[in-house]
């Protein structure tokens, strides 16, 4: 028997981790993806296809053949980044497009507009 | 391969087996609760003594010999699928509370309580070893300080795990990341497999998914509909099916990569490669469709 057994929460983390760790662990999950991507994928090769001005443009790709040697505390503070970036841009978003939703007809917000 | 002290591999592989240790530490108190509650009081105290020494001795035995088997060809392989499996088991939900089967019944004397800790803790921390000796890369003072890690857990940190592990759940789920990243490095560095996945670069990658979608399934199935849960079992399949014609590849030389495909049957190859698992999972799909509604029927008929 484990030790995380003894907690109910724990033995159940799939269900009862918070949306913040969800997304964190998550995030860090996406970088040790790309990181094996990184791995995968032969630098040379991109020459051969000649994509190298394409990658030059866009950079991300550069970036994610860069994390083919991350350890693992690169991978979670990259995760880290990458769920806090994930986080601001669902609170701005959501602030943007709240607004936007009508409210209900019936609602105590309403303003009625008589012409 | 020796890491580079105070390098930042070093201390990357330090904190995987801090992770390792905290969630797949053993419940020592309880085993020696259980084997000793029946034995006198002066005998419980020499008992708990004695189990966790040699529960000790034994965690350091097995991790010194794993450091020697994980070099033998083909162990990194099998360590690293263990690990996989061992990783789905920890984020999987356990509804009831588990009972220690390790443990049948109170121990009658003080030699077979001791013999029954030591044996509980070795079964019990064999996962935990194997996992500290993939993530030590072979390191013998990775796996001392993994040791004096893992014994403090052993004798008195049970309870501050359990605090841990209880307030911030997502511990569980990193472990379960950091072990299947774990195995995911033992695979890649298998002896008899290192030139093949050099020859075969886009196979790490498939690897990479694969370990993460089987070890991974009790979670993203919690958060898939219904409609969508099949996925958990199709998303490895078709991974191991694209693994599968790797494989093939090499081993009986047959050419699978549509760029080099010279000849018809090279071509249908490479269609059989891409499309060859649809059949496969539209057949899967339906036999699961029947088996739901059968299990409906056969329920509403019972009520």
């Amino acid at each position: 028997m484990r030790l995380i057994h003894r907690s109910h929460r724990a033995a159940n983390a799939v269900r009862t981790v918070s949306p913040s760790g969800e997304l964190f662990v998550a995030s860090i999950v996406i970088c040790m993806i790309l990181a094996s991507f990184g791995d995968a994928v032969d630098p040379t090769w991109l020459g051969e296809v000649g994509l190298e001005f394409a990658l030059f443009d866009f950079g991300g790709e550069l970036s994610v053949m860069a994390m083919r040697h991350w350890h693992l505390i690169e991978l979670m503070f990259a995760g880290t980044v990458m769920a806090a970036g994930i986080m601001v841009l669902r609170i701005v978003g959501g602030a943007f497009f709240r607004p936007l939703d009508p409210a209900h007809r019936d609602a105590l917000e309403k303003v009625p507009i008589k012409l | 391969m020796e890491l580079e002290l105070f390098s930042g591999a070093f201390f990357s592989a330090l904190l995987a087996i801090i992770l390792i240790d905290l969630v797949l530490a053993g419940d020592n108190a309880l085993i020696i609760g259980l084997v000793a509650r029946n034995l006198p009081k002066e005998s419980q105290n020499k008992v708990i003594f004695w189990g966790t020494f040699g529960a000790i001795a034994i965690r350091a035995l097995m991790a010194i010999l794993v450091v020697y088997i994980l070099a033998v060809p083909g162990f990194m392989l099998a360590g690293g699928l263990a690990l996989v499996w061992i990783a789905r088991k920890l984020v999987t939900p356990q509804d009831n509370a588990e009972e220690s089967h390790l443990v049948k019944a109170p121990a009658a004397s003080f030699a077979a309580a001791v013999r029954t800790i030591i044996i509980a803790d070795a079964v019990m921390g064999i996962d935990n070893v194997l996992a500290i000796g993939g993530a030590s890369h072979g390191s013998i003072l990775l796996i001392l300080l993994g040791l004096a890690i893992s014994v403090p857990i052993i004798v008195w940190g049970s309870q501050l795990v359990i605090k841990l592990v209880d307030r911030y759940p997502s511990v569980i789920l990193i472990g379960g990341a950091v072990l299947c990243w774990t195995a995911y490095g033992m695979i890649t560095r298998e002896p008899m497999l290192v030139a093949w996945f050099e020859e075969h670069k886009a196979a790490k990658l498939v690897l990479a998914v694969l370990a993460f979608s089987i070890a991974l399934a009790p979670w993203y199935a919690e958060r898939l509909s219904d409609q969508m849960k099949p996925l958990t079992v199709l998303l490895p399949a078709i991974l191991v099916w694209m693994l599968g014609f790797e494989i093939v590849s090499s081993v009986w030389k047959v050419q699978v990569d549509y760029l080099m495909a010279t000849t018809q049957g090279e071509y249908l190859i490479e269609g059989l490669r891409w499309i060859g698992w649809l059949p496969f999972a539209a057949f899967f799909l339906w036999v699961r469709e029947r088996m739901m509604l059968r299990n409906g029927s056969v329920a509403r008929s019972a009520q």
